[in-house]
Parts: C-alpha cells; structure tokens; sequence
C-alpha cells in the first residue's frame, strides 16, 4: 500500500501542493513566534549578562509590590545615601557604586525626541559610574560628564539623533528643559544600547536631582575582593543594611531579570499563538475538505483496490500516510519559513511601534519538535474522517460509474448534532461573558470555538439555500454564466461549507475585532462627550513611569488665554494588594473640566491621607466612606488611606483617585501625564490652542490637542491595535482564500468534460472564466456573511458584557463591515484567479473525450 | 417505442445543394520523425446540406479525428476544414468558440448534459452562452420532433441515457445550425434506446432539413444514414449511397480485422 500512496503522491502534485500550503503556513506562523520569541528572550538573557557581569552584589529597597503583569516588574523604594558609606566599609568590599535611574527623554539635534516610552524603546536616564568595574556602559567617544549639564549618551540615540560629542541639545527630566553638553557617547556591553532604549547618563548628584530623589540611590553596586564569594559578601553586606533594604548576589540578579524579560515576552508569545492557532484551525478545515474531494473522487479505485483484496485498514492507513506525508513536508517547510516569519513578524511590529530589539537568531531544537508535532497533529487528525470514509468504500464501488462521492446536505442527525452544539457553545459563551467563573477567557474562547464549530456542522445544511440566495442576482447580472456559477456552488453542499466554513472563521474574528473596536471608540467619545468639559488637552507622550514636568502646566496656567490649565498625573500602585493605576489631580481645578459624578463626599476631602474611588470598586469591595484602605508606593511604601469620596464616572480618572497632597506625598518623581486646559472664554479655541501650542514648544514629545484632536488620538492607539490583529488574522484569511482556490481547481479537475461540452457548445473562454470567478465569489460570499453574522454577535456579547466597565455603547460599523464583505467577493474572485485560467486553458477536444 | 415516429424517408437526398462543410487535403500528424502517426493523410471530402452523412472505419482509422477537426474541434496539420465557407485553419480560438456556437451542433457519445441544468435549460445552453432570446416556434418544433414534451423540467439524473441522447440532439437542433456532428451518439446505449434515437436524428433531417455528419461503428446506426464515408488509415478508401445494414457489414469484412 506504502507503494501506491507514494504513486498517488506523485501524481497529483497540485492537490499536494494546496494541501501542503495550508499547513505549512500556519507552523511558518508558530514557528516564526517562538524563533522572534527565543531570539528577543536570548538578547535579554545576554544583555542582563553583561549588565551584572562585574556585579558581585547588589544592594536595593525590599519589594513593594509586583507590576510585573504590567510588564514594570517588582516596584522598590530607593535607598539612603548613608547606606553606600556603610557599605563601602564591609570587610570584603573592593569597590562599591551608588545608582539611580529614572525617566529622561533626548532630544535630537532636529527637536524630536528620541524613543517612544508609552509603546517603543524605553526612554531612560541615569548617573554615569566613575567605577570601571561597575559600570556597564564603555564610553567610545569623549569623556564622561565633568560638570552638572554635561552628559553620556549611548551609541544609538547618537546615530538616531545626529548627535556628537560636543553638541548641546535638550533632555526633558524634572525640571523645565534642561540644556546640556554631549561629553561622551557609550555602548552598552557588545551592543550600542540597551535593548533599544535611550540612555542619558549625569554625574551621579546631578541624576539624582533630576530623575530621582536627592541623597538617595536606587540601588547599590558592589564588586568583591578576590577570593569572596558573592554569597558571602551578600551576608556580609545585609549585616549593615537598615530594614527597607536587602541585598543579593549579582547571579541572583542576573537571573530574576532575565526570569521578569522572559515573563514579559511570555505574554507576547501566549498573544502570537493564539493566531497561529486560528491560522492552523483553518487549515485544518482546508486539508479536510481538500482530503473529502480526493478520497471521493478515488472511490472507484479504492473499491478497485478492495476488490483485489485490500483491507480497511489498509485503505485507512493509505490515507493517512498520505496526509502524513503531506504533514511532514509541509510542517518541515513551515519550520524553514518561519525564519522569514520570524523577520517579517519583527519588521511588521516595528511598524506597529513596538520595538523588538535584534540579536543573531535562535533556532531552539523545541521550537522543531513543537512544529513538527503540531503540523503534523493537525494534518492526521483532519484527514481522519476522509480517511474513515473511504475505508468504508465497498469492492462493488470499482464496478459503479459516474456517481461522484455523496454531495451531502446534511442528514437529521447532523442538524440535531449542530443546534445541540451551537446551544452549548452559546450558553458557555454567555456564562464566560456574564457569569461569575474563574477563567472566564478561557470559557469564552471555548464557547466561540464550539460556535464555530456548530456553525461548521450546520454549513453543509444551510449551504444550499444561502447558495442559492447570495447566487439569486447573479443569473440577471450575468446570464447563464452567473446561473452556471449559482448552479455549480450549489452542487456541493458539503464542499462548498467545508470552503465557507474555513473563511468563516477568519471573517468571523475581523468582524468581531471591528465592532468591538468601533463599540470602544464610540464608547470613549461618548463619555468625553459627556463628561469632559476641557477645551485642550496636553498629552505628555511620556508613558506610566515618565510624563511632563509641572512647570508646563503652570506657564500654561499663566497664560492670558487661559482661565486655568490642571494637571492629571498617574502611577502604578498596590491597592488593597491590587496592582492598578491611581491618579492623581488638583482638586481645586480637575472637576471642572473632568464631571467625575461624585456620589458620597465632596472633593474637598481629598486630604494628605484620603482616597476616592468608584463605585464599582466601592460595591466590589465593601467600601464606604470613611473605611480605611491600604495603598503601597513604591516610593513610600505601606500607606493606610480613608475612602473620602465614592465617585461614578471612571472613564476618565480610573477606579482609584488621590487629591494633589496625598500623591505627591507618596511619588516623589512629579510628571504630569496630562495638562486639561480650560481656555479664556473671551479667546476663540483657536487662539487658545495656538498660545498653549507656543508655550510647550520647548517640551519636545508633548502633543496638543483639542476636543476632537484628543478623541482621535484616544481613537489613534485603538486603530493601530486594530490594524495589527488585521494583519495576524489576514494569515487565517489568506489561509482560507488559498483553501477556496483548491477546492474549486480540485473540482474543476472533476469538471473536466463538462467544461469541455461548454467549451465545445459555444461557451468563450471568458464566459467560463467568469463563471468560475463568480462561483468562487459565491462561496466567499457565504463564509463572509457566516463570519459577519457570528462576529456581530460576538462583538456584541462582549460589548453588553462589558456594559458595566464603560463600554456604554454597542456601534455596528456599517462601513467597515460592508468593505469586508466586498473585499471578500473580491478576495475570492482573485482565488479563483489561477483555477479559472486553468479551466480556461484545458484542451477542448481533450476534455470532451478525457474518460 | 410508442414515440418513434414512423415517417418514410425521402426517396433521393438532395446530393446537388453543395456542402455544408469539406475538407481539402487534410492531414494531422501526431509525434515526430520515427514515432509520426499519420491520423489523417490527405482526407478531402464534402459533407452535402440535409444529408445525414456517417463516417466509418476500423479502430484508428481516424474517423474521430476527421470530425474533431472538420467540427473545429481539433486542427490540422496541414490542408483545410471549412463550415460554410469558412476556413477554419483561419479563426482563432475566439472565433472558433462562436463559430460552434453559432452554426454548429454537437452531439457526444457520453457526458453531453451538464448535470445542474434541466432538460430545458440544456437545449437552450447555446443561445444563452450567445446571450439570445431562442426562437420558441422553432424550440416547441424541435422538442416536439425529440419528443421531450414530458421531460424539460428533468435533470439528467432522472432521465435515461436514450432520453439524454435526445435532449442532447434537441440542443444540437435548437441553434438551427449549418451542421450538426455526432460522435458515436448511441455507442452508449442499447439498441432499443439505440434505434430510437437515430430515428428521431434522421427525422431531424427528413422533416427540418437538418445535415448530420455521424461518426460510428455500427452497421445498424450507419444504415441510417444517407451517404457513408469508410475510412482506413487516415484515407478515404470508399463511399455507400443509401446504405443497408447488410451492405455496410459486408463492406466492412473487407477492412479484415
């Protein structure tokens, strides 16, 4: 049998090939993940290195708490500069080196900044270290930074901003911009900066001023003398360290940041799959459907060979081994073309503004097997129920003609089959989306997954007449061609949904992602409509951990042009042992432009020691005014705050609200993330956003906008998020279409000799390409439509279940899921591209005669 | 056999009205040099109007190929194949397609409905695939003459092969064509089913003045015709006027295989 399959192979090199191609794009996809994975988790392990190399202990404030699902890792207090002295007098000590770090952002010699702090490379800033032990950053050019405005800057943002070695440029810290000097330009290591980041480094009081806390270090640097151990010295060191602090060894170092990069790009990993999975579910679909047609169309010979005395499970296991086959080549294909997926994935997040650092790739001996084992997993267990299929094929098959495979529609069996799991999907989806269970995104995607699946199981039955219906204009629009394409995805049923169903599920999830992105959208404007009241608002650009000193928004303030401009600030913080956002705001000025709805208190109670929050969390929680709540700073540690006010708006502050004193109080670096700015009602807006434009000029990365400028960016991030799962479900689409294209060449084959009657009676080779075209258009269509239903309804159970997080409003977009839907009749008119001139090519006489 | 209709045929074809299509010095040669075969070698020969004429001929005798190629089918390697007066060897494909569209009927031995359309919709393929409205006097002549009155709303699923034959003759008929081939239009059929349809293809050209040119095998379906052209590798070796079934059996005795 081994022989015949191989035979079989040979011969039909075309239904290999589209089989193949599924396949192998999908473990392409999974195997490009875990190489770009692998190589950006080798960069970290290697830079992290490098950084603790020299690093025999390292002296730090015990953890607050841990943002590391935030992807900021475990938050610390800082450290005394007293500590340094003690330490530095340690028996055992060689060398010991305080340092600070923070957000400072570069401005290249064209006045952009450098970086993108909220989603590209980190921007950050740092004191230089005299020790070259101790110091991971070797300076290439110039010298290191002799007095308080001069600086270190690292190789890259050198090259990015034009910068050399005796410019002056501006850096935005704390303070108003602060002109200084380029003293010097370093690497990092072997690379020319830390995994992309921008780096300025001041002389150690100088950074401590301006992105920390004067007299205190972030952490302490300490080398060994030869011949003690870092374990040792460890204990050594803790022996002198006052109780908020703690010291580990540089190992130890080493491998909690390399464990923290690897979480971080754990999530991203965990991200990327899941669309190489719905790439691999569909085609799955594609190599069962492609293996059915082959199968049916070989039930002569395998009767043939039954009757010549091949058992069942030697036609069962000839199928197999031919999709087996198939696996292998097309999972060892995929493993060579995910290392083109592995650079294409970085160029295309790159484009999407998220920096992947390089590095030589990584190619892990898991990331084969995995591939392999997946490829080929999906190939067998899709070609299962063909093969099943044709073993039942009975000896007496060989004897009968004409009568091509069962077109199926679907027996009443199925149907129950089908609503019994279409129920069961619903009610899982609805009880993830709206009950209380533990996982609910697990349970959701389980019931969208059995939706898909009933949905699937009914195509075959609900194929026909949604052929027929989606066909009806055709036959007046195009004549007999359009009747001949209507008539032709008719036929099949069961082929035409297996086609549909494949393109279903990629549609299905675009149109989900639109609506939900577009019910967001809608969602935010409606409460900026609502409930802000500012006319200008000034984006730091910034990110969490930086933002836009207070200096803007008080030159702002005094603007003639404006009544008032308040700051909004916001950092990470452990509520009641939750890691969230807390902002922070000036009472006195933030509730006029922002109606936050204040339930119980008065905003005026938002003293030193009290706390706001929403009513969600108050009804979640139990909270009510004047209970007490605990709140850890990472620079203040442990506070205990009193719940002053319960507020019901939270689209704009988030569900945990300090006033001014109280967050000030306990971060101690002051960036506002936003200036809210109200103009002179005697000025236009037009000149009010000119003379605050003006104003921030020097503020390089600030942008300013108006009340439709700030919806549009609020709108801005959720496009661009939109437009990359756009481009990761185009795979599943691109899947499918290619699935539609090899369904209709394998039936086309199966058409020769009706095509040539066409041909022979008169029908031009443009009529039958149309009329191919529009079949293809046909099936398209139906997946289409299937998918937009489905995603609709996703979209909207997501959206309802959302109600309650501000998701307030539940928009169809028209518009976008109308440019779906023609975009696919046109997608599968271009598959129907290669087949149609195929068909249109075959001999005439050839095909009338072919037996 | 309660719908064969029982017409006698006319005494004398009217041989004088000049060809409705001819070849002049035809040759197809498939392969090259040492492997060349010569299907057709030389083959000239005029097919008259409103005669049904059938093309015999041992196994490879190129009696198909004649027709494939004089049908516009297939082409030649050297000579001329005309409809009409029309020069095959000079239209392209496109031209070709309307060509048998327009003025050609086709009649296969198997495979000559398209399984999703209707007996109807099968004969009117051709005005459709040509966008035209079909002459319903002459369509309602046509079906009645096939005697498909009862089967235009089946598919042909649910005909039999002998009624498919016939609505694959009805869409011959239906263009009112110059000519119509048939390839072995009953070799799939017993001879009953046989009979029947080759008696409504000579009604064709008794009562419409149809012209037929018939490629077959069997000295009974010949016998049905007027005029037999025998060919024997690639030439045309003889000719009967008003065949028998006996004659033509003799006749072919002669080929010795």
């Amino acid at each position: 049998m081994l022989f015949t399959t191989i035979k079989g192979l040979l011969a039909h090199k075309l239904r290999l090939f589209g089989t193949a191609l599924a396949v192998t794009l999908g473990v392409a996809f999974m195997a490009g993940t875990l190489v770009l994975t692998d190589t950006v988790t080798k960069t970290f392990d290697d830079l992290f290195g490098d950084i603790y190399k020299q690093t025999d202990v390292v002296v730090r404030g015990q953890g607050v708490f841990d943002a590391g699902r935030q992807g900021f890792g475990v938050q610390r207090g800082r450290v005394s500069e007293s500590v340094l002295a003690d330490v530095r007098k340690v028996p055992g000590v060689a060398e010991a080196q305080g340092t600070v770090f923070g957000s400072a952002r570069l401005v290249g010699s064209n006045g952009e900044v450098l970086g993108n702090p909220a989603t590209g490379a980190p921007t950050f800033g740092g004191d230089w270290t005299e020790s070259k032990r101790l110091n991971p950053f070797r300076l290439v050019e110039g010298s290191p930074p002799a007095a308080d405005d001069e600086v270190v800057i690292d190789a890259k943002s050198a090259r990015d901003g034009k910068l050399a070695v005796g410019d002056t440029t501006t850096v935005l810290v704390q303070g108003p911009p602060l002109t200084v000097r380029v003293s010097g330009i370093s690497r990092f290591g072997s690379v020319d900066s830390p995994a992309g980041a921008t780096v300025t480094l001041f002389r150690d009081t100088v950074a401590q001023r301006l992105i920390a806390e004067p007299g205190k270090f972030d952490s302490i640097s300490v080398a060994a003398e030869p011949g003690i151990t870092q374990e040792q010295l460890a204990a050594d060191v803790a022996k002198v360290l006052p109780r908020e602090a703690q010291a580990v060894t540089g190992a130890a170092m080493t491998r909690e940041s390399q464990d923290e990069a690897r979480k971080s790009m754990a999530y991203f990993r965990t991200f990327m799959l899941v669309f190489a999975v719905v790439a691999l579910l569909v085609g799955a679909f594609m190599i069962f459907n492609t293996f059915s047609i082959t199968v049916a169309q070989r039930t002569r010979e395998n009767g043939m060979l039954r009757a010549l005395g091949a058992s069942r499970r030697q036609i069962l296991s000839s199928v197999l081994l031919e999709a087996l086959a198939v696996g292998i080549v097309a999972s060892l294909l995929g493993i060579v073309g995910g290392l083109g997926v592995a650079a294409g994935l970085k160029e295309l997040l790159n484009a999407a503004g998220v920096e992947v650092p390089g590095g030589s790739v990584v190619f892990k001996p898991s990331t084969a097997v995995i591939s392999l084992t997946v490829g080929i997993g999906v190939t067998l267990l899709a070609a299962l129920s063909p093969a099943r299929k044709a073993a039942k094929v009975p000896p007496i098959a060989a004897m009968q003609r004409g009568l091509v495979g069962s077109t199926g529609y679907g027996s009443r069996q199925r149907v129950y089959v089908g609503f019994g799991l279409l129920t069961l999907g619903l009610s899982t989806l609805v009880t993830g989306l709206f009950g209380s269970v533990d996982r609910p995104v697990l349970v959701v995607g389980a019931g969208v997954l059995l939706v898909f699946f009933a949905v699937s199981v009914l195509g075959r039955t609900i194929s026909l007449p949604l052929s027929r219906l989606i066909g009806s204009p055709l036959p007046r629009l195009r004549g007999i061609t359009g009747e001949l394409a209507r008539e032709n995805a008719m036929r099949n049923p069961k082929r035409t949904a297996a086609s549909a169903s494949a393109l279903m599920i990629g549609v299905g999830l675009v149109a989900f992602i639109t609506v939900f992105m577009s019910s967001t959208i809608a969602s935010q404007d409606r409460a900026i409509d609502q409930s802000f009241t500012g006319d200008i608002v000034v984006m730091s650009g910034g990110g969490i951990m930086g933002g836009v000193d207070p200096s803007l928004g008080k030159k702002i303030d005094a603007l003639p042009e404006i009544a008032y401009a308040t700051g909004v600030r916001q950092t990470f913080a452990s509520v009641d042992g939750d890691v969230t956002f807390v902002t922070g705001v000036n009472t006195a000025t933030a509730f006029d432009v922002v109606d936050i709805d204040p339930l119980e208190g008065v905003p005026a109670d938002l003293s030193r020691s009290a706390i706001a929050v929403s009513k969600d969390v108050a009804d979640k929680k139990g909270l009510a005014v004047g209970d007490a709540l605990p709140v850890a700073f990472k620079d203040t540690g442990q506070q205990q705050l009193r719940v002053a006010m319960i507020y019901g708006q939270d689209q704009f502050v988030g569900s945990y609200l300090l006033g001014m004193p109280a967050y000030a109080a306990n971060v101690l670096t002051p960036f506002d993330n936003e200036v809210i700015v109200k103009r002179n009602p005697e000025v236009s807006t037009q000149a009010a956003l000119k003379a605050v434009e003006d104003a921030s000029a020097e503020y390089a990365g600030v942008s300013v906008l108006d009340r439709d400028g700030f919806k549009e960016e609020q709108a801005a991030l959720l496009n661009q998020m939109l437009a990359l799962i756009y481009a990761l479900l185009g795979l599943a689409v691109l899947i499918a279409l290619m699935g539609i294209a090899n369904t209709l060449a394998l039936s086309i084959l199966e058409r020769t000799r009706e095509i040539g009657l066409l041909r022979a009676v008169g029908m031009t080779r443009s009529q039958l390409r149309s009329a191919i075209r529009w079949e293809s258009a046909i099936i398209a269509l139906q997946g289409t439509a299937l998918g937009v239903v489905i995603g609709l309804f996703f979209g909207w159970a997501l959206v309802r279940a959302l109600e309650d997080q501000g998701m307030t409003v539940f928009q169809v977009p028209y518009g976008s899921l109308l440019v779906i839907v023609v975009l696919a009749a046109l997608a599968g008119m271009v598959a129907a591209v290669g087949p149609s001139r195929r068909a249109a090519k075959l001999d005439v006489l050839r095909a009338v005669v072919s037996e | 056999m309660t719908t064969s209709p029982v017409i006698p045929r006319q005494s004398a074809p009217a041989l004088s009205l000049g060809p409705a299509a001819k070849t002049v010095d035809a040759m197809k040669i498939y392969g090259k040099e040492q492997t060349e075969v010569r299907a057709l070698d030389g083959v000239t020969v005029e097919f008259g109007a409103e005669v049904f004429t059938a093309i015999m001929g041992p196994s490879g005798s190129g009696k198909s190929t004649l027709l494939h190629c004089v049908a516009g089918l297939d082409d030649l390697t050297s000579g001329h194949a005309y409809i009409g007066d029309a020069d095959l060897s000079r239209l392209n494909d496109h031209a070709l397609t309307l060509l048998r569209r327009d003025r050609v009927g086709f009649v296969f031995q198997a495979y000559n409905l398209l399984p999703t359309l209707t007996a109807q919709e099968n004969i009117t393929l051709p005005q459709r695939l040509a966008g035209r409205k079909p002459d319903q006097e002459w369509l309602t002549r046509v079906i009645q003459t096939m005697g498909l009155q009862d089967r235009l709303r089946h598919r042909p699923t649910e005909m039999s092969g002998g009624q498919q034959q016939r609505v694959a003759v009805a869409r011959a008929l239906a263009m009112k064509p110059q000519i119509i081939f048939a390839d072995e239009p009953t070799g799939n059929l017993d001879s009953r089913a046989g009979a029947e349809v080759l008696a409504f293809m000579r009604n064709a050209v008794d009562v419409m003045g149809q012209t037929i040119v018939m490629v077959t095998h069997d000295p009974l379906a010949a016998s049905y015709a007027d005029r037999i052209v025998f060919l024997a590798d690639g030439r045309i070796v003889d000719e009967m006027v008003r065949p028998t079934a006996e004659r033509v059996l003799e006749r072919l005795k002669l080929f010795g295989d």
